[in-house]
């Protein structure tokens, strides 16, 4: 007998625990990547189960279906198009009603559905109690009852769901009815749609196109425009009877019905205690301590992933390197050997970044998303990362960003769109790293003073924010305005926590290792071939002529793309001396020229390999030229002004 | 609506309220923008889809320092609002 395919998708809000009830279906038989073409993150995992191999899709934590966000469109096509057998909805216990608003969208959509009514525990806390049977009849779907971050409920919910398709018959939706004038023109449209080509139901177009939904309204308009006017006529007619915007008024209803289910099926009783979660609320929001309290998490986690990270990446750096002379000796110091060797460099560069940086971080970002402190921190800074064109989630990640560039990009995963997301990212590549301020402390801040490094750094903060403040005008696409949900605050399940940091991690060894090994290969390449100098040389209209700098300059700025703290050791070696207090044509001038060029003129090659995760290959390219230009451009005009200056 | 019977009915924006005060939606105006690159529907649609649809009754609970985001209470949910779209958000106040 074969096997028998089946396909299930999990379909929620945000922080309901659809991702726990994920990973104790799936365990380790799981790829987190991006949907085709989009980076929006895809969890799919497979699983077998009472004969069946079960595809099991983690869509994205939405609140409506309808084109607010990528993350809906993709959710809603996904559901249309590749019709699962049957949709896991995860609903929160604790907050029935605005999650009945998305089941409502969900069961409009007319796929077979199993309600997960997940954190009953949180709910009865809290004093809400759930009449699951009347629930089940006033939805006509059947409920399971879910504990998910202690595995409670979650076999059953399988078991339901594969009921739920192999009985197709004994489940039927209870149809939801819109308010009299509503739903009268809902039926009249979905008549006249009844008989067109679409993958969405007709009932489902004729409420969208009520809606205003520019994606059903094109796909309706290219196969009969007539519609489009008649639904145009319907919804003035609908405006007029209610005095609000169509589709104020259909969200309205379907709201409204669902707080009258959500009403009829809880019954209020006085919590059991006294919430530990709301006094912790209070405390991390209020205007005092919930600043102190950020302080000190943010400079704690800070503190700790940037000591014990270069601790142990020195550690595994040494270790690594201790193995040269045996790959010397087995491959021999020829140009293969070289050549090989590079390959490793790169590899060894990879894992000292990924092992003690990017791990503990994606670990950390997770805690705190999760548990529900990011939301807190996004309110407490929205006002502050917003004069920057940014949203308030994208301070811990900007913050990050002065340890390591890398971690910070991949990071910047939290953030809601990919406007903001893009933001986020170019803003980062753009903030001083460790390995910069190696360079920017061990030139300018050596033999220039303190004082002119403090300058550089407050000159590159008000870079960030005017460059941050132009791409944010310059962008395409609406800001999006602050609206989030700051959810109860829980205890994250470890497990998901860990093997999510486990798919996402091994998501960027897949391209970062690569590009890092190539970009190492590269440049030992070019060393072997001799290339090096004549790149310099063709360089030097830009080094030597229009940043005054030592033609020299160009072969450090070319390593410096591999690992920019070398950068000043390299330069050391190249100018035969580890003494810069008197080196002819490499003076206090050039000096501060060449550190502000290395702070912005590229991002190390593993941010170019996060960004390319994130945002993708083309507007990474898109950063990376836009930095060596400002950065050439910047670099010049110091010079220029610089010796003016030092002339008078 | 005349400006009478905004005074007579306590309409004004969310932002207006005082910290515990409890208004109900009158009407939102943050606009339907039509942001095709991203395939928007717009602020509107975003609030309306978070449970601020008109009627719905919202708390203030408070408002981040330095002229930041509020926080409400609606539908039994928390939310953070940034001040730009609380201020297109009118409420009548419960007395």
């Amino acid at each position: 007998m074969t096997k028998k395919k089946l396909l299930i998708a999990l379909a929620g809000n945000a922080n309901v625990g659809k991702s726990v009830i994920f990973n104790y279906l799936t365990g380790l038989h799981q790829h987190i990547g991006n949907w085709p073409g989009k980076t929006v993150e895809k969890a799919e995992g497979t699983l077998h189960f009472k004969g069946y191999t079960i595809d099991i899709i983690d869509l994205p934590g939405i609140y409506s279906l309808s084109t607010y966000s990528l993350e809906e469109l993709i959710s809603r096509r996904f559901i249309a198009v590749n019709k699962p057998d049957v949709i896991i909805n995860v609903v929160d216990a604790s907050v029935l009603e605005r999650n009945l608003y998305f089941t409502l969208q969900l069961m409009e959509l007319e796929t077979p559905m199993v309600i997960a009514l997940n954190q009953i525990d949180i709910a009865n806390r809290k004093g809400i109690q759930i009449n699951v049977e009347k629930l089940e009849k006033l939805l006509g779907v059947p409920i399971i009852p879910t504990i998910a971050i202690r595995g409670i409920g979650i076999f059953q919910l399988l078991e339901k769901a594969i009921e739920v398709v192999e009985k197709k018959h004994v489940v039927k939706h209870v149809p939801m009815r819109f308010g009299e004038e509503v739903e009268e023109r809902i039926l009249k449209l979905a008549e006249m749609v009844k008989n067109i080509q679409s993958q969405y139901p007709p009932r489902y177009i004729a409420i969208k196109l009520l809606e205003g939904d520019e994606e059903i309204e094109r796909e309706v308009l290219q196969l009969n425009p007539e519609i489009i006017t008649a639904a145009g006529r319907l919804k003035e007619e609908i405006e007029k009877i209610h005095g609000h915007p169509c589709s104020t008024v259909i969200v309205a209803e379907r709201y409204e019905i669902a707080g009258r289910i959500a009403r009829e099926v809880q019954m209020l009783v006085p919590p059991i205690k006294p919430r530990l979660g709301e006094r912790l609320h209070s405390l991390t929001t209020h205007k005092v301590t919930g600043y102190i309290i950020m302080a000190s998490s943010l400079l704690l986690i800070f503190y700790s992933i940037f000591t014990v990270g270069s601790y142990v990446s020195d550690f595994l750096n040494i270790f690594l390197y201790s193995i040269e002379p045996l790959f010397y000796n087995f491959f021999g110091v020829g140009v293969t050997g070289k050549l090989l060797w590079s390959m490793m460099e790169g590899m060894i560069a990879g894992i000292t970044i990924v092992l003690p940086y990017i791990a503990p971080l994606y670990i950390i970002l997770c805690f705190l998303e999760d548990s529900g402190y990011l939301s807190r921190v996004a309110f407490l800074m929205d006002n502050v990362m917003h004069k920057m064109g940014l949203h308030g989630k994208a301070f811990i990640p900007l913050l990050l960003g002065y340890g390591c560039n890398v971690p910070a990009c991949l990071g910047c995963r939290i953030m809601e769109t990919e406007r903001e997301r893009l933001l986020a990212t170019f803003v980062i590549t753009l903030v001083p790293c460790a390995s910069r301020t190696v360079i920017i402390l061990g030139l300018v801040g050596k033999y220039l003073g303190v004082q002119w490094a403090l300058m550089l750094y407050i000159f590159n903060l008000a870079v960030v924010i005017v460059l941050g403040r132009l791409a944010f005008k310059a962008l395409p696409g609406e800001p999006t305005a602050l609206i989030m949900e700051m959810h109860d605050y829980k205890w994250p399940h470890l497990k998901t926590v860990l093997k999510q940091t486990w798919f996402r991690l091994f998501e960027f060894i897949k391209i970062g290792f690569p590009t890092i090994i190539i970009g190492s290969f590269t440049i030992k390449l070019l060393e072997v071939l001799d290339l090096i100098k004549p790149i310099t040389l063709a360089l030097s209209p830009i080094t030597v002529t229009w940043l005054g700098l030592p033609m020299i300059t160009g072969i450090t700025l070319i390593f410096g793309v591999l690992r920019k703290e070398l950068m000043p050791v390299m330069l050391a070696a190249l100018l035969e001396t580890t003494d810069f207090t008197n080196v002819p044509g490499f003076g206090p001038i050039q000096m501060f020229v060449f550190t502000l060029v290395s702070m912005f003129y590229i991002p190390c090659i593993a941010t170019i390999a996060a960004l390319i995760r994130e945002i993708g290959w083309r507007k990474a390219l898109f950063i990376t030229v836009f930095e060596i230009l400002f950065a050439v451009v910047l670099g010049g005009l110091a010079f220029r002004i610089l010796t003016l200056i030092s002339i008078k | 609506m005349k400006v009478d019977d905004y005074m007579e009915k306590h309409v004004v924006p969310l932002t207006a309220l005082r910290d515990g005060e409890t208004g109900i939606i009158t009407s939102v105006k943050a606009g339907y923008g039509k942001g095709r690159r991203r395939g928007g529907f717009g602020v509107e649609k975003r609030l309306m889809d978070m449970g601020l649809t008109p009627g719905t009754k919202v708390t203030v609970i408070k408002s981040a320092p330095f002229h930041g985001p509020l926080e409400i209470l609606v539908r039994d949910s928390r939310l953070a609002l940034g001040r730009g779209i609380a201020e297109k958000i009118f409420v009548e106040v419960e007395k």
